[in-house]
């Protein structure tokens, strides 16, 4: 190495000594130092948390709240971190969220990792800038080597997809219903894959409806649309409609109401008779014209300014026989109509049957001690998905929702990027000794960076051994090995505490999560690498 | 007989060499702190806002560092707040740090001068004419490839390759060069409307310029207007910031892309659209008198009122709808009720679009902005060949393409976090700043340290045959213009006294195209290299820094007024 590096350095450097362009960086140092130790710090929070055997965090929020997760981005996202260099690591972690929806722990103790290389790298002289031009380079290899390695998928081999997500979910708490979940989140992204556009999913389209009680086993995935709100009735009302034909309306089933502020003056007690009549006649009139149409079931959307129904209005609409389910947000009527395949109403006039949607079953289930409204057997329905998660508490069921989430970003990821790679640290291992190799071949301080960028990845395979109780050393030095002899897919087999090779252990991941992790760990690490002051602004 | 008070409370008074030392030291300070941030190898500040959140913003931008600090330094705010810097950044985009850094050597060179007890209006003297020397020095050295086209585009790629290099998108920053040079090549055909502009105000600034600084001004607007000619219309760039992905993945797009959603139940894709872009409340019209109500005694009352309301609102659109458009644009929030008369008409229409969208999206598509819809024959509408939804990253956007402003484009930058994108745009808008000068003034230099040595050796030719005390001054000047390259080198880890050395030697010799070599640590070649930076950026550091430098060395007293009237204009 020293051999190669010497021609390397042109004749003005040779005769460069400290003493002549003495510049006092002690300060610049320090914040570097203090930049990189806030970041590790971070990194080292969440590095538990890795892996199938990764452990959970209990998170207090200010509120009261408490969470248990092992999201990273959700324990960064909560932990309120206040030094800028650390709050780079926490919005990483967001970034990998967005791009890739899992591999948020991962891509924070890659950053941690380089970090502490860098840091090494940094006490022997060499330039930042140098360090961060050589990290872009070889992550822009390493990037490389990983498509070289991945195995292409077709979105008609559910099994792969499956498989896939199911090591997403293996590292969560609900990882033992990961059976169930994994082929749920694979149909659920399938069933939204528009056959116009197949490299796009837009997971807005598919729902997810929490619902306390039960356990997590009963999580199911419906093909129709779930309210997590009860049919609004006054006695006698319908909760049950076959052959529904359903309206969404976005005006209201209540006494008329003015946007010029009105009064109604009255003068004599028949006069008030009247006006409630005359409120009876207003509200039968237009159910009657609902009726008209043949609507059985409103879905009414949320008014902040007047009540979207009345008893009165429930009162009349129950003897119509038709259901009503009312406060829809406005957000989710997109989703609704496109579920539905219908339009929405916003005036009594316009009441037309062809703007309706029509289902086969339109009921009300009781669910734990609450109730949902289904609708299920959607004519046309659009390419939308709803699943209903349950869990025995609420901390349960928000960590299910999480995981679940991140499954579905994963097979969004495969959806995208058709390519799947190994798990369990074989990549990472793979990459290391391809870059160890390369770096040999480079000249000067780009070889030692390389170097040392290989040998950070490696912990990711450590950590791994690590947060299941095996002997880290060990493992990864016999993981070395194997690549060595050319099993470029061997890997940590966690269950098992054994190196085995992890694509027939069905353990595998989209190859956009690895990549992107490796990407934006580096962007990440060369921003820090590149501040030498923290100035105060207003 | 003597005066007890002059001031009021609280006010205070430094005088003379103290006076000067302040605003010596203060502007010094300023200079220090931006310093490591100049050239390719420069480093980046964190910035904390002390405000709610303590936001975090990272940079390597001398203008956006300069602007958000707290200075106490009157001297200090010369350089950063009132103009100097700002002006750079705004007139020219790039060379803000060089500004201030080149100003604050000149102090530092002129503080040793006074030391030797030469006068500040000699050394000023001294100055402007070392100034002048520099700039000719620098006319004589340009390079013009206006003729030609393809060297022209490949000085343009040069020049914005250099600008980018010293910021965060230096590792793609061919990526980005291309794309840079692409959209402002599309804006050089632009009509040449907006020069009368610039003119125009710079005229109101030169004005608001009291005492020998308004001749100042005009001293540089000499140099700065008659060039500027061409069209510096940045606002047809559009550019769109997306978290997700890598900046590898930021593209240029031909057309405008609007951050909004369609309508429900609404077409999803128009061709040959005819856009009205409107700002009007699509609620019923309101008496807006305070109070005012309406009395009524019955119930089937209100429902009429209501209906007359709800017949208002469709009434609006029917006259929307008369227009013969099929997209329509509003400013404001569209209801649910005219939503779904546009959807029954079979018209796109977005809601609540923010003004600068309102505003480009009129301009690039060359429609007016409507707020009465009463004669359709004389509203101008706006044309695009196709509308439609494109997914960036999560999001779901409007794709305009095929707009009637052909140079109208959009670059959407895609980054890993939100202060890669800041910084990012923050760099691009650099670029784009420089190469639209460029596409101007076509004069292009050398970089890295070159036209800073090319000047140095002419000012010291300049300094021999002066007479006089001038002359110390003058060579004071050509220090201080060594300074930078020694900076650069020294931002790099070399060993800057060795590098600037064998510069200057190199320099002796005719036609040297020598600068200092970031990249290899050594003196290189620049022209090879393709390091090229405009003219027009090098010549304005030199006039502003020269300037900031005279002003703040005419200083010998300081007043500090009391809180109250805080408005000193030193």
């Amino acid at each position: 190495m020293v051999v190669t590096m010497a021609p390397a350095v042109s004749l003005p450097r040779a005769s460069s000594s400290k003493t002549e362009s003495y510049v006092d960086n002690k300060r610049k140092e320090d914040i570097r130092m203090a930049n990189i130790v806030a970041a590790r710090a971070v990194a080292d929070a969440v590095r538990t948390s890795l892996g199938p055997r990764g452990m959970d965090k209990m998170i207090s929020a200010a509120s009261g709240e408490v969470i248990i997760t092992n999201d990273g981005a959700t324990i960064l996202n909560k932990m309120e971190v206040l030094q800028p260099a650390a709050k780079m690591l926490v919005e990483l972690s967001k970034s990998q969220d967005a791009t890739a929806g899992d591999g948020t722990t991962t891509v924070v103790v890659i950053a941690g990792a380089l970090l502490k290389h860098c840091l090494t790298l940094l006490s022997n002289g060499i330039h930042p800038t140098v360090i961060s031009d050589s990290l872009h380079k070889a992550a822009t290899k390493a990037v490389e080597v990983l498509t070289a390695m991945a195995v292409p998928v077709e979105l008609s081999d559910r099994e792969s997809l499956v498989k896939s997500a199911s090591t997403s979910l293996n590292s969560k708490v609900v990882s033992q219903y990961s059976t169930l979940l994994a082929p749920l989140a694979v149909d659920a992204v399938l069933s939204v894959v528009d056959p116009a556009k197949p490299d796009q999913v837009d997971l807005r389209d598919i729902k997810i409806v929490k619902k306390l009680g039960g356990t997590v086993d009963d999580t199911e995935l419906v093909k129709g649309l779930v309210f997590d709100k009860k049919v609004s009735h006054a006695a006698g009302g319908l909760t049950r409609m076959e052959n529904a034909k359903i309206a969404v309306i976005q005006f209201q089933i209540s006494p008329p109401k003015t946007d010029i502020e009105q009064s109604i003056i009255v003068s004599d007690y028949a006069q008030m008779d009247r006006i409630l009549k005359e409120e009876r006649q207003y509200i039968l009139g237009m159910i009657k014209k609902i009726k008209a149409t043949g609507c059985n079931v409103l879905l009414i959307q949320k008014s902040i300014l007047r009540d979207a129904v009345t008893d009165l209005s429930l009162h009349y609409l129950a003897k119509a026989k038709i259901l009503v389910v009312k406060d829809v947000e406005r957000d989710e009527i997109e989703f609704i109509t496109k579920t539905l395949n219908c339009l929405p109403i916003a005036n009594i006039e316009h009441f037309r049957a062809e703007k309706m949607g029509y289902a086969d079953l339109v009921e009300e289930v009781p669910v734990g001690d609450g109730k949902l409204v289904k609708i299920t057997g959607i004519k046309d329905m659009g390419r939308t998905a709803t699943v209903v998660v349950r869990g025995s508490n609420q901390l349960v069921l928000d960590e299910a929702e999480r995981s679940l989430h991140d499954a579905l970003c994963v097979v969004r990821c495969l959806v995208n990027k058709r390519f799947l790679i190994a798990g369990g640290g074989a990549p990472e291992i793979e990459l290391s000794r391809q870059l160890g190799a390369w770096a040999k071949v480079l000249h000067g301080m780009e070889g030692y960076c390389v170097r040392s960028f290989a040998e950070a990845l490696e912990v990711i395979p450590y950590t791994l051994a690590e947060n299941a109780g095996l002997n880290p050393i060990a493992i990864v030095t016999e993981l070395r090995n194997r690549h060595a002899q050319g099993e470029i897919n061997a890997g940590i087999n966690v269950r098992k505490g054994q190196i085995t090779n992890i694509l027939e252990e069905n353990v595998v991941q989209p190859l956009l999560v690895s990549t992107s992790a490796i990407s934006l760990a580096t962007e990440c690490v060369r921003m820090i690498l590149k501040i030498d002051d923290i100035v105060t602004v207003r | 007989m003597a005066v007890d008070r002059i001031f009021k409370d609280e006010a205070s008074e430094e005088k003379g060499d103290r006076a000067r030392m302040a605003s010596f030291i203060g502007a010094m300070a300023i200079a220090d702190l931006v310093k490591t941030t100049l050239g390719p190898k420069g480093m980046d500040k964190i910035l904390q806002s002390t405000g709610r959140g303590r936001a975090v913003m990272v940079t390597n931008d001398g203008a956006t560092i300069l602007k958000s600090l707290h200075i106490d330094n009157p001297a200090a705010k010369v350089l950063v707040a009132s103009d100097i810097s700002k002006v750079q950044d705004d007139e020219v985009g790039d060379g803000t740090t060089s500004v201030v850094v080149l100003a604050g050597e000149l102090l530092r060179e002129a503080e040793k001068l006074v030391a030797a007890k030469i006068h500040p209006m000699t050394i000023i003297s001294g100055y402007r004419m070392a100034a002048e020397c520099a700039r000719k020095a620098l006319l004589q050295k340009v390079v013009d490839n206006k003729e030609d086209d393809d060297k022209f585009k490949s000085d343009l790629m040069k020049i914005a390759m250099t600008t980018l290099s010293s910021k965060i998108l230096s590792q793609d920053k061919e990526h980005f060069a291309k794309l840079a040079v692409d959209a402002v090549l599309r804006l050089k055909f632009l009509v040449n409307g907006t020069a009368s502009g610039w003119a125009q105000r710079f005229l109101v600034e030169e004005v608001s310029y009291p005492g020998p600084d308004a001749l100042s001004c005009c001293f540089t607007s000499a140099f700065f207007f008659p060039i500027d000619q061409g069209s510096t219309n940045l606002e047809s760039i559009q550019i769109i910031k997306k978290p997700g992905g890598s900046l590898k993945d930021s593209f240029l797009d031909e057309g405008f892309i609007l951050d909004k959603k369609i309508g429900i139940g609404q077409p999803k894709r128009i061709e040959n659209a005819k856009i009205l872009v409107a700002n009007t409340a699509m609620d019923t019209d309101k008496v807006k008198i305070y109070g005012a109500r309406v009395r009524v005694d019955s119930m089937s009352r209100v429902a009429e009122i209501e209906g007359a309301e709800k017949e208002k609102m469709r009434e609006k659109v029917q006259k929307i709808i008369a227009h013969g458009i099929n997209c329509f644009v509003n400013r404001q929030l569209i209801y649910n009720f005219p939503e779904e008369l546009f959807a029954d008409a079979g018209i796109l229409a977005i809601e609540h679009a923010d003004f600068d969208g309102i505003e480009r999206l009129a301009l690039v598509t060359g429609g007016e902005i409507a707020s009465t819809f009463d004669n359709p024959e004389s509203v101008k509408l706006g044309h695009c060949k196709l509308i439609e939804e494109i997914m960036i990253g999560e999001d779901k956007l409007i794709h305009f393409s095929g707009v009637e402003l052909g140079q109208a484009c959009t670059i959407v930058l895609r980054g890993a976090s939100h202060h890669v994108l800041d910084e990012a745009e923050r760099s691009l808008h650099d670029a784009l700043c420089v190469l639209s000068q460029t596409v101007n003034d076509s004069r292009v230099l050398l970089g890295g340290g070159w036209p800073e040595m090319v000047m140095a050796k002419e000012v010291d030719e300049l300094a021999r045959k002066t007479p006089g005390k001038k002359s110390h001054a003058i060579e004071a000047f050509s220090r201080a213009l060594v300074a930078i390259p020694t900076i650069i080198a020294d931002n790099a880890g070399l060993d800057s006294a060795e590098l600037v050395a064998q510069l200057r030697a190199e320099h002796q010799k005719e036609g040297c195209t020598a600068g200092i070599d970031v990249i290899s640590g050594s003196v290189g070649d620049m022209a090879q290299r393709g390091i090229s930076e405009a003219f027009k950026v090098k010549q304005a550091v030199l006039l502003s820094a020269t300037e900031a430098a005279e002003m703040i060395l005419r200083v010998d007293e300081i007043i500090t007024c009391a809180p109250r009237q805080r408005e000193n204009r030193m």
